[in-house]
C-alpha cells in the first residue's frame, strides 16, 4: 500500500483577538489507499482542521502536507482549486447543497470544472445519483429531500467527478440512526467497490467503528491509533 | 471552464421578484436616458437638417413684426436668390384646441417647388401615387382656392379622408364673418428631412389674403418671414447681407439667416433645458447603478456559503467572480436592453405625442448603442463588488456561514 495522504511535523494556530491558539501541533499523519479513516476526539481537537489542512481549505503554519502525489504545502493558492477538484471529494454535516439547484444539478457542479460536455456531465450526474440509490429524486431539490437523501446527494456529488480521496466531517452529524447507518453503509461500499480512500471526521461510535482505522485526536496531539474490533 | 448560465438562471429565477424590480427599475431608467438623449438629439438634427441653401428673412424686431409684402419682389431681384415664399403663422386648431398642429399660408405655386427637398408629396386628390401624386396635388392645389396639402400624421390622427373639407378656428386671423376657415384636402405629404414633422398644414397665401382682407385690425396685412432659396453656389453671406442691406432703411428693417441659424434660434430658446433634461438622464442611470450594485451584493452576501461550496468543489476565484459578473451582467443587459427597446420601439407613438413641438422625434441608432453600453456598464461596476468579496471569501469561513 502507498500513502495518499501524508503530513509532517505540521502545525497550525489561529489568532483570536491578541491570543494565539495551537490547533495542532507537530502532527504527523499518514493515510493509504483505499483506507477509510475515522478522525476522532473532543470538540477543538483539530479534527476538521486536518480535514481543511488534507483538502487545501485552509494553510499550515509549517510542516509538509503531501496529498494524491502533490506537496500541497508547496502549492500557490492559485493552483490550489484546479487541483482539489481532481483528486478530493468532500461531505459536510450539513450537506452544503446549493438549495436552488436540483440534486441533479448539484451532482454536476463539481462536474462543470472538468472537460465534459453538458450531455456527459448530466450521464455522469445520474450515474452518480444511481450509486447512491436516488435516481428517482434526481429533479428535486434539497429542500424537497429528507436529511438522510441530503446527505447521499453530497455524497454522490462527492464522487461524480471521481476523485482519489472523499473527506467527510461528521456525515453523520444530523441524521437519524437509520439514515446515518445508511450513509455508512454506502461509504463502505463505495470504498469496497470503487477504491476510494475516506477521511472522516466524527464523534459518532458507529462511524468510528466501520472505519478501517481510528486516529483519536486530543489538543492538537495524535493520542491513539487503532483499528476497530 | 465556461459560465455556468444555469446557475446564474437559477439564481435569478430564486429571487424573481427581486431579479424583476430590479430590471424593471433599469429598463424604465433606460428608457427614460434614451428618450431625453433622443430630445437632444433631435433638436440638434433639426438644426444640421436645414437646408444649407435656404435663408429666412424675418423682422429685425421680431419674428411677431410682419414684413411688407411688397418685400419679394425686391428680395426676388437680389443676385444669388433663386426663389422665395411668403410663409405666414395661422396658429389655428381643429376641434380641440389642445390637439395642437402648425398651419401655415404660403405661396403654393412656388413653395412646394423650393421644398421638394424637404417634404414629399405621396397622395394625390383621387388616390394617385408617386411623381403622379405631386403633380396631381399641386394641380388640384391651383385649382382649388381652399386647397390644402397637410402632413400624414395629421390624416391618421384625425381621420381625415382625401378630398374632405376640414374646418380650423382661428385665433390669430378670425374671418370677417367669425366663421371657421375651411380647406379642402387635395394632398398628402410626408416629410424627407427631420426638420419638417408630418403634422402640418399648408395652404394657399391667395386664400388667406383674400379672406383676411377688410378684417377688422388686419388693413395693412404683411408675411411672418420671406423662405428663400439661393442658386447653386451662391454665397450665402453676400445674399444675406444683400438683402438686409435693401431695408435698411426701413420700414421695416430685416434680419436673414441661414435656415440653419433660424432653427437654432428655436433650440436656444430652450435655454439649458436640453442639458438640464440629459443631466436628469444621467443622474436616473447613475440612481438606478446604486440599485442594482445594492441587489448584487445582497445576492452575494445571501450566497456566502453557496460561494463557499464551490470554492470547496473547486471553483476558482476567477471562476466565481465570473458568475457574479454574468448574474449581474445578465439582469443590467436584458433589463436597460428592455428599456432601450421600448424606447425605440415607442418611437412613432411618442412622435405623435411630442408632434409639432418635436418633428421629427426619433432614436438614433448611436443613443441605442450608449444605451446598451450603459447597461453593459452598470452590469460590469455592479459585478464588481460581489466578484472581489467572493475572491477574498476563505472556503472554511464562508462554509460556517448562515447565507
Amino acid at each position: 500500500m502507498s500513502h495518499v495522504i501524508q503530513l509532517s511535523g505540521v502545525t497550525r494556530t489561529y489568532r483570536r483577538g491578541g491570543e494565539s491558539l495551537c490547533v495542532l501541533d507537530n502532527l504527523d499523519l499518514t493515510v493509504e489507499a483505499g483506507e477509510i479513516v475515522a478522525l476522532m476526539g473532543p470538540s477543538g481537537s483539530g479534527k476538521t482542521t486536518i480535514l481543511n489542512l488534507i483538502g487545501g481549505l485552509d494553510r499550515a503554519d509549517s510542516g509538509t502536507i503531501t496529498v494524491a502525489g502533490e506537496t500541497i504545502s508547496d502549492l500557490p493558492e492559485r493552483r490550489l482549486p484546479a487541483w482539489r477538484a481532481r483528486h478530493i471529494g468532500f461531505v459536510f454535516q450539513a450537506f452544503n447543497l446549493v438549495p436552488v439547484l436540483t440534486a441533479r444539478e448539484n451532482v454536476m457542479l463539481p462536474l462543470l470544472l472538468t472537460p465534459l460536455s453538458s450531455k456527459e456531465r448530466r450521464k455522469q450526474a445520474d450515474f452518480a445519483l444511481e450509486i447512491v440509490g436516488l435516481s428517482d429524486r434526481a429533479d428535486h431539490r434539497p429542500r424537497q429531500l429528507s436529511g438522510g437523501q441530503e446527505q447521499r446527494v453530497a455524497i454522490a456529488r462527492a464522487i461524480a467527478s471521481d476523485p482519489d480521496i472523499v473527506l467527510a466531517d461528521e456525515p453523520t452529524g444530523d441524521l437519524d440512526r437509520q439514515s446515518a447507518t445508511d450513509v455508512m453503509d454506502l461509504l463502505g461500499r463505495l470504498n469496497k467497490e470503487l477504491g476510494k480512500t475516506f477521511v472522516v471526521v466524527t464523534h459518532d461510535e458507529l462511524v468510528g467503528s466501520r472505519a478501517g482505522r481510528v486516529l483519536q485526536l486530543d489538543k492538537g496531539v495524535l493520542v491513539d491509533s487503532a483499528q476497530p474490533a | 471552464m465556461s459560465t455556468p448560465w444555469f446557475l446564474v438562471r437559477k439564481h435569478l429565477a430564486d429571487h424573481w421578484v427581486r431579479s424583476g424590480l430590479t430590471m424593471a427599475a433599469l429598463s424604465l431608467a433606460l428608457f427614460l436616458f434614451c428618450f431625453v438623449t433622443s430630445i437632444v438629439t433631435t433638436l440638434d438634427r433639426a438644426i444640421s437638417s436645414a437646408a444649407a441653401n435656404r435663408l429666412v428673412v424675418q423682422s429685425a424686431v421680431s419674428l411677431f413684426v410682419d414684413l411688407p409684402l411688397d418685400y419679394q419682389p425686391k428680395i426676388n431681384a437680389v443676385p444669388g436668390v433663386e426663389d422665395t415664399s411668403k410663409m405666414q403663422w395661422f396658429g389655428g386648431y381643429h376641434q380641440d384646441e389642445s390637439q395642437f398642429f402648425a398651419q401655415f399660408a404660403v405661396d403654393h405655386e412656388r413653395f412646394f417647388e423650393m421644398y421638394a427637398k424637404d417634404i414629399s408629396i405621396t397622395e394625390g386628390p383621387n388616390g394617385e401615387t408617386g411623381e403622379a401624386a405631386r403633380d396631381a396635388a399641386l394641380a388640384a392645389l391651383a385649382a382649388e382656392r381652399r386647397g390644402t396639402i397637410v402632413g400624414s400624421g395629421l390624416m391618421s390622427q384625425f381621420d381625415w379622408q382625401m378630398g374632405q373639407t376640414v374646418p380650423i378656428e382661428a385665433k390669430i386671423f378670425p374671418k370677417p364673418d367669425g366663421s371657421a376657415w375651411d380647406f379642402v384636402i387635395v394632398g398628402v405629404y410626408e416629410p424627407i428631412k427631420t426638420n419638417v414633422d408630418n403634422r402640418t398644414l399648408w395652404f394657399r397665401w391667395d386664400y388667406f389674403l383674400e379672406t383676411i382682407t377688410g378684417a377688422e385690425g388686419f388693413g395693412d396685412l404683411g408675411t411672418g418671414v420671406f423662405m428663400v432659396n439661393m442658386e447653386p453656389g451662391a454665397d450665402a453671406a453676400a445674399v444675406t447681407s444683400s438683402i438686409d442691406a435693401l431695408f435698411a432703411n426701413g420700414p421695416q428693417k430685416t434680419v436673414t439667416t441661414t435656415e440653419q441659424a433660424f432653427q437654432a434660434t428655436f433650440v436656444a430658446m430652450l435655454g439649458s433645458l436640453p442639458e438640464y433634461m440629459q443631466s436628469i438622464g444621467g443622474a436616473i442611470v447613475f440612481a438606478v447603478l446604486f440599485s442594482v450594485v445594492n441587489t448584487m451584493l445582497l445576492a452575494a452576501r445571501q450566497r456566502t456559503r453557496s460561494s463557499g461550496i464551490l470554492k470547496a468543489l473547486g471553483f476558482s476565484n476567477a471562476a466565481l467572480a465570473r458568475l457574479f459578473f454574468a448574474e449581474s451582467l445578465f439582469l443590467s443587459v436584458l433589463g436597460g436592453g428592455a428599456g432601450v427597446a421600448f424606447a425605440k420601439l415607442s418611437e412613432q407613438s411618442m412622435r405623435q405625442t411630442l408632434g409639432p413641438n418635436m418633428p421629427g422625434y426619433g432614436v438614433e441608432w448611436s443613443t441605442i448603442a450608449l444605451g446598451i453600453g450603459i447597461a453593459v456598464f452598470v452590469g460590469i461596476v455592479a459585478g464588481l463588488g460581489p466578484a472581489w468579496n467572493a475572491s477574498r471569501l476563505r472556503p472554511v469561513d464562508a462554509l460556517r456561514s448562515e447565507g
